[in-house]
């Protein structure tokens, strides 16, 4: 087992369980917008953000926060204005994020230099500083302040967005909020998980909540939580076995789902699974 | 509701979908009073969704000028919206859809409710009573995704009842309902329509669908509306066979 200093242990730790949070938190919209892909996006803005602070000559993390930030901020206007699904201008910001990582890594001259911006894609828990954590808990409270008071308008706009907009929601804004908080989510973790895996960190615990349950706020409560759980058993498997952060994050969180679809009551025929479905109605009639 | 009792005004409107060079519908001249229970129909693609979703707003007109509750639509959608319940013309549910129907119904009042505002005891019994008057009660925790098509279609209307509207717009609202189901949402609609005088448009293509206690119907074809009238004199009329080519006459 890895011995490790008090300070840099807790660090980590808080690191994973805020990154945690923060993927899982959105991953709930993600998987009902079916916008898995925004991961990838996200993590090659980042890449190309990182590329662009060393050609520039600043901190490639500046770099990739900015490229995030901007990007996370555009994808639901430019979906919009082009009248596209989400995903498909999601596929279209990758492709150009990549081509300007590219171009930007061909200005620095060096291999170290370019093993700098690609760290931003595997990312490091022992690298994660305390300005992270701090980003990351502010994010993580934005987050679920957002949920908390927003909660009626989210499950309208996730229901359908028309019956939404027909019943006086600002639609667009908060469909704009959401992508840009996914956004914002993920690229303040690249850090911790790294970008390549972020993306099941975002997918696996809410595809585990979403095996047990059928209410939107009980998946928004668990999916957090396995979240949580995953990255901290991932983060002690790591420490065990010396495998990557990461990789073990997300051998464990698809574990977890592993593990759900097997014993998941939606599949359970008869009595068992009537039970879940039909749930008795404490609520009489209004006559 | 304007000083004249028109709920509804809509004057020589014109609704173009975007990027398309024809209107759906044109040269609309409409007024609909407060209370009235209005039926529209015509054959698929005679611009009954356009005009329903042209007077909540969902569809912005290209021409002419539209009032509803005595203010424009363009300029005050949102706030005309929180007052109008609508039912969509029946849309794929998602079996796995991660919503119970209660708070489906709740979704309704998210607009009357108000931003930075929660849901109080008094919205949750809007939605009880809007539940059990559709006879759905029993359904409040049961996975949307899990409904049949009359089931969905129920809370759909549940819905827009728990929102309280004083204008009701129902697209196609017996598409999916079984004979007795229709008969208990029409006899809910005449008794909605009757004790709270909510002005009430639904839309059908069919001309059985129209209620029985719709005093007034507004035949729309090709994107123009060719008839309005009183219910009786409308289904007499030798028009309507040629419009709809004798399907779905009342026998």
């Amino acid at each position: 087992m890895i011995e490790l200093p008090f300070v840099l242990l807790i660090t980590a730790i808080l690191g994973a369980i805020l990154a945690g949070f923060a993927c899982s938190t959105m991953g709930v919209f993600v998987v009902r917008m079916n916008l898995s892909s925004i991961g990838y996006l996200m993590s090659h803005a980042a890449f190309a953000g990182a590329a662009f602070g060393l050609v520039i000559s600043i901190d490639p993390t500046i770099g990739a926060l900015f490229f995030s930030f901007v990007t996370a901020l555009a994808l639901g206007p430019l979906a919009e204005k082009a009248r596209l699904q989400s995903n498909i201008m999601i596929g279209f910001l990758f492709s150009f994020m990549m081509a300007l990582a590219f171009i930007f890594l061909s200005f620095v001259p060096g291999q170290i230099a370019s093993g700098k911006a690609l760290r931003i894609l595997w990312g490091s828990i022992f690298s994660v500083t305390y300005d992270d954590i701090l980003l990351l808990s502010l994010l993580s409270i934005i987050l679920t302040l957002f949920i908390i008071v927003f909660y009626k308008e989210l499950i309208s706009v996730m229901f359908h967005k028309k019956l939404a907009e027909a019943s006086g929601v600002n639609t667009k804004l908060f469909y704009f909020a959401v992508l840009f908080l996914t956004g914002f989510a993920v690229s303040l973790s690249l850090r911790i998980v790294g970008g390549l895996l972020v993306f099941a960190l975002i997918i696996n615990p809410t595809s585990t909540a979403y095996q047990f349950f059928y209410d939107f706020k009980k998946i928004m409560v668990f999916s957090p939580t396995i979240g949580i759980i995953s990255c901290l058993v991932g983060f002690y498997l790591s420490l065990v076995t010396n495998f990557p952060i990461g990789a073990s994050i997300v051998i464990i969180s698809a574990l977890f789902f592993a593990v759900a679809i097997v014993i998941s009551p939606k599949r359970k025929k008869g009595n068992g699974g009537r039970k879940n479905l039909v749930q008795k109605s404490s609520v009489e009639p209004v006559r | 509701m304007n000083k004249n009792g028109n709920i509804i005004e809509l004057k020589n409107i014109e609704t173009m979908y975007e990027g398309e060079h024809l209107p759906v519908i044109y040269g609309i001249d409409l007024t609909i009073k407060y209370g009235e229970f209005v039926s529209i129909i015509g054959p698929n693609g005679a611009g009954k969704t356009t005009l329903l979703e042209t007077i909540n707003g969902l569809l912005p007109y290209s021409g002419g000028k539209g009032l509803v509750f005595g203010k424009e639509i363009p300029k005050s959608k949102s706030e005309i919206r929180k007052e109008i319940g609508y039912v969509i013309q029946n849309f794929e549910i998602d079996p796995l859809s991660p919503f119970v129907c209660k708070d489906i119904v709740m979704s309704g009042r998210t607009g009357k409710i108000g931003t930075f505002r929660f849901a109080s005891k008094k919205d949750w019994d809007k939605v009880w009573y809007g539940m059990s008057l559709v006879g759905m009660i029993d359904f409040a925790d049961r996975p949307i995704g899990k409904l049949s098509g009359g089931e969905f279609q129920k809370i759909l209307l549940a819905r827009a009842l728990a929102q309280q509207p004083r204008l009701l717009l129902l697209d196609e609202p017996f598409s999916n309902l079984d004979l007795s189901s229709r008969v208990q949402i029409e006899t809910l609609l005449n008794r909605i329509h009757e004790r709270h005088k909510i002005t009430i448009i639904l839309v059908s293509h069919e001309l059985k669908f129209v209620p029985m206690h719709c005093s007034r119907v507004i035949v729309m074809n090709k994107g123009k509306i060719v008839m309005d009238g009183k219910k009786e004199n409308i289904l007499k009329s030798d028009i309507l066979s040629t419009i709809f080519n004798g399907n779905g006459r009342k026998k």
